[in-house]
């Protein structure tokens, strides 16, 4: 593609923006005055400023740059849309429809002075502001001052790209390889001293890139300051400890050094010249609250409004309840999330007041049973005001179908239902990822060809069903199809060549069909319509698993396969058995629970020196000690004489925990230990008992995982110390 | 030989996209391009990149809502994204950081300025 086609295609959306602002300003003289209506008009001159900029029209720019600054004032609601303001800006649009004719060669380039005054003064006028200076020929410094830093970078990167950014070997080089021929410094040199502080990271930010960039630029490392990197045990991976400090020379201009560390901002001390002290560590600050982004009111609100944009596609039969009727307001999403928490230390003192009154034989108060009532029934509320129908998400399918038709030729026939379950809207924000690849991944592999289906004796077109229900506290989602199922001998071969089996393992079908998940595996050489490297099961996995969820495979040869997701309604609270173990309380999820039982001796059989099978209803499961895991002290050793609590997880099938007693089992508030701790492997989270114990969430997946596959538990041994 | 960056574009311009994705294939880089949030975030359901060009404003979902629905997985917590503005003031600037973009790209841009500002963040 040339210059000229992409200005052809400049100027061809130059017409339909035109046009788009032309009918909404009509539909603002008309009385429809709503956010979306300003907003187009917006986005529309917005968009051919943009590229009159990028294609260098100055004189379009200019009158853009004037028009836009009305209409932005306009959509805050700093100026009200009134009659002659819409007159004003109907001629404005005259007059820049004239501005694009200019460009193409057309027409003269009109005279907006006067115009221009009118614009800046409206606004002025309107936004009760001082007139302010128009900025109009913003000058658009594109080359000059980009081409000298360019060059040179471009060379450097040639060089990095190769390198693997976490090859320690090569950091090492980074941070001293220049050290090794300290050459004195010209006279005429400066000296740059720099430390990337915790938020230098952040973001997605590597401040290794930019001292590579730094380099590119000639500066020379000549110290790097280790003075503050403590012992290891103490070291937080999230503080910057480094400084370096580089000569540069003086043909090189601090601006252009300085440029380099633009992005991070007050992220990374900067000091120039010898005298400078090296810029001081600042420890990393305290995680921020994952839900509370600083500002992001209007933006979530536009979010949510994209989201649940009006979605009459095909497959929805009956629309969800008509949430029209109702009243409705709009809150900050960070206020919403703050009532939350607040609702959960609720419920934790609730039940640690009770726990004491029980304590003093109080326990059966009538007025302890309406408060506990009111306290469920706040948090239902709570709990219910972030809740959003799925359909929300469904709505989406019937548009990935038609594309995936397209692409592969298979037609496919959507049935959907339980579009109004409710569940939290961060739940139904993330939900979309691994529900449009399990979509992808049915019709890719699962559903078959036409030919090949009628030769199968069904109906040419295939079928996916979706549907999500409520069941004991959670969410249900299933995604079924009626094609071939998980070809077993298929997927197990794969395994096996990708080293993910040994040849001779013994598998079940549903161990087998669960290979699809594990990283690096991936049925067939993925064609992706844009780039052709497409992104694996095991991400779905890790999705629905970041969401507290599990997800199973049913698959029956020949009739289909079943992905079912078990989904919680929400991240803050889930529900968890209480056990003992020894001298700890733990808390297993109860939904990975399937059920607990006390065995017989006889029941119980060794396997090995070390490990132990319980026989339920004829299939042997593995007996693992709890206590081994977590390193708690005087716990029952002999699984008759304790209680097994027999688990379902992700990768590893069945197993059957040890316990001593299971106290309770109840609602938990999660808190997460990474914000308050850090993570540790085989727990997923916190919570605080009735008796104001912190008790560890066990993350039932990991750990059992890891019990299994033999692996040292020292590193969950920690736990106790963590808790 | 390493493999190319990958980087997907998000603007709802088609001119914007027919710059951006001429400006960086010619230098090499691996391009894939969506029309807004939304289906900047269908694409990536499916799809692995290596460092995202989002505009802001757009329509169904904008840039920062798209930068806010990345960030809150794990999967790109780390990604690098840059977001295209027309405004250089510091405020614009803090409001991007604060809205999680690791870098921004000030428009108009030549090719040059936007290669380095890719090469200053692709990991």
């Amino acid at each position: 593609m040339n210059a000229e086609e992409i200005q052809a295609i400049f100027f061809a959306e130059c017409e339909e923006s035109l046009a788009a602002a032309e009918s909404g300003l009509a539909a603002c003289k008309a009385g429809t005055q709503d956010d979306d209506t300003v907003n187009a008009v917006f986005r529309a001159v917005h968009s051919i400023k943009g590229g009159a900029g990028a294609f260098g029209y100055v004189a379009l720019q200019a009158f853009t740059h004037t028009f836009e600054t009305l209409l932005s004032d306009v959509r805050e609601g700093a100026v009200a849309v009134t009659e002659p303001l819409v007159d004003l800006l109907l001629r404005a649009l005259d007059t820049l429809s004239d501005h694009v004719g200019a460009a193409r060669g057309l027409a003269e380039v009109p005279d907006d002075v006067g115009l221009l005054a009118e614009l800046t003064a409206a606004q002025a006028a309107n936004a009760g502001a001082a007139p302010a200076p128009v900025p109009a020929a913003e000058p658009a410094p594109a080359a000059p001052v980009a081409a000298p830093v360019a060059a040179p970078v471009a060379a450097s990167a040639d060089d990095d790209t190769g390198s693997d950014p976490f090859d320690l070997d090569a950091m090492l080089d980074d941070i001293t390889g220049a050290m090794d021929t300290p050459a004195p410094a010209p006279a005429s040199a400066w000296l740059l001293k720099v430390r990337p502080h915790a938020g230098a990271m952040r973001n997605g930010g590597e401040p290794l890139l930019l001292l590579r960039e730094l380099t590119a630029l000639g500066a020379r490392c000549i110290e790097c300051d280790c003075g503050a990197v403590p012992p290891l045990d103490t070291l937080d991976p999230g503080t910057g400890y480094l400084g370096w400090t580089f000569s540069l020379d003086a043909d090189v201009s601090e601006a252009s050094a300085r440029d380099i560390f633009e992005f991070v901002g007050d992220d990374c001390g900067l000091d120039v010249g010898s005298d400078a002290p090296m810029p001081a560590v600042r420890p990393a600050p305290a995680p921020v609250p994952v839900a509370a982004p600083a500002a992001p009111a209007p933006v979530a609100a536009a979010a949510e409004a994209g989201g649940m944009a009006p979605a009459p596609a095909a497959a929805a039969p009956a629309p969800p309840a008509p949430p029209a009727l109702g009243q409705s307001i709009r809150i900050e999403l960070g206020k919403l999330d703050k009532l939350i928490d607040a609702v959960g230390e609720l419920v934790i003192a609730q039940a640690m007041m009770a726990q004491r009154l029980a304590g003093d034989g109080l326990a059966v108060k009538e007025e302890l049973t309406i408060l506990e009532g009111l306290t469920r029934d706040i948090q239902e509320s709570a709990m219910s005001i972030r809740a959003q129908p799925i359909g929300s998400v469904f709505s989406r399918v019937p548009r990935i179908l038609r594309e995936l038709t397209a692409t592969t030729g298979k037609h496919v026939r959507l049935e959907v239902s339980g579009e109004s379950t409710e569940l939290d809207k961060t739940v139904i924000e993330r939900l979309g990822e691994p529900l449009t690849h399990l979509i992808r991944n049915a019709v890719d592999h699962g559903i078959e060809s036409a030919e090949t289906r009628i030769a199968a004796g069904k109906p040419a077109e295939g079928t996916l069903t979706l549907s999500a229900e409520h069941r004991s506290g959670r969410i249900l989602i299933r995604i079924a199809d009626d094609g071939a199922g998980i070809n077993r001998e298929r997927v197990f071969a794969k395994a096996v060549e990708k080293g993910l089996v040994a040849p001779d393992a013994q598998l079940s079908k549903e161990e087998i069909d669960h290979l699809i998940f594990a990283p690096g595996f991936s049925t067939a050489a993925q064609i992706t319509n844009v780039s052709g490297r497409g992104v694996g099961m095991d991400v779905v996995r890790q999705n629905v698993k970041e969401l507290g969820g599990r997800i199973t495979i049913d698959s029956e040869p020949g009739s289909g396969t079943t992905f079912t997701l078990t989904l919680p309604l929400t991240l803050a609270i889930s529900d968890g058995m209480v056990v003992n173990v020894g001298d700890q309380t733990l808390v297993v999820p109860l939904a990975n629970v399937v059920e607990s039982l006390r065995p017989t001796e006889a029941e119980v059989q060794g396997l090995g020196a070390h490990r132990a099978m319980i026989n339920v209803r004829g299939k042997f499961i593995p007996v693992l000690p709890l206590h081994a895991a977590v390193g708690a002290q005087g716990a029952i050793e002999q699984a008759h004489e304790g209680v097994l609590i027999v688990v379902e997880t992700e990768g590893a099938g069945r197993a059957a925990l040890l316990v001593d007693a299971i106290c309770d089992q109840r609602q938990v508030v999660i808190k997460s230990l990474d914000t308050h701790y850090r993570s540790v492997e085989g727990v997923s989270g916190a919570t605080i008992l009735g008796d104001g114990m912190v008790a560890l969430i066990v993350d039932v997946d990991s750990l059992v995982a890891r019990s299994l596959s033999g692996q040292s538990l020292s590193p969950v041994q920690s736990l106790a110390e963590a808790a | 030989m390493t493999q190319a960056t990958r980087i997907l574009t998000v603007d709802d311009s088609p001119s914007m996209r027919a710059l951006l994705n001429h400006a960086l294939s010619t230098q090499g880089f691996e391009v894939a391009q969506a029309e807004d949030g939304l289906a900047a975030l269908d694409w990536l359901a499916l799809n692995e990149v290596d460092v995202v060009i989002t505009d802001i404003n757009m329509p169904r979902l904008d840039g920062f809502g798209l930068i806010e629905r990345l960030r809150e997985g794990t999967r790109h917590r780390d990604r690098p994204i840059l977001v295209l503005t027309t405004e250089s003031s510091d405020e614009k600037k803090a409001r991007a950081r604060e809205a999680g973009a690791t870098g921004w790209i000030v428009k108009p841009f030549d090719a040059a300025k936007l290669v380095a500002a890719v090469r200053r963040v692709a990991h």
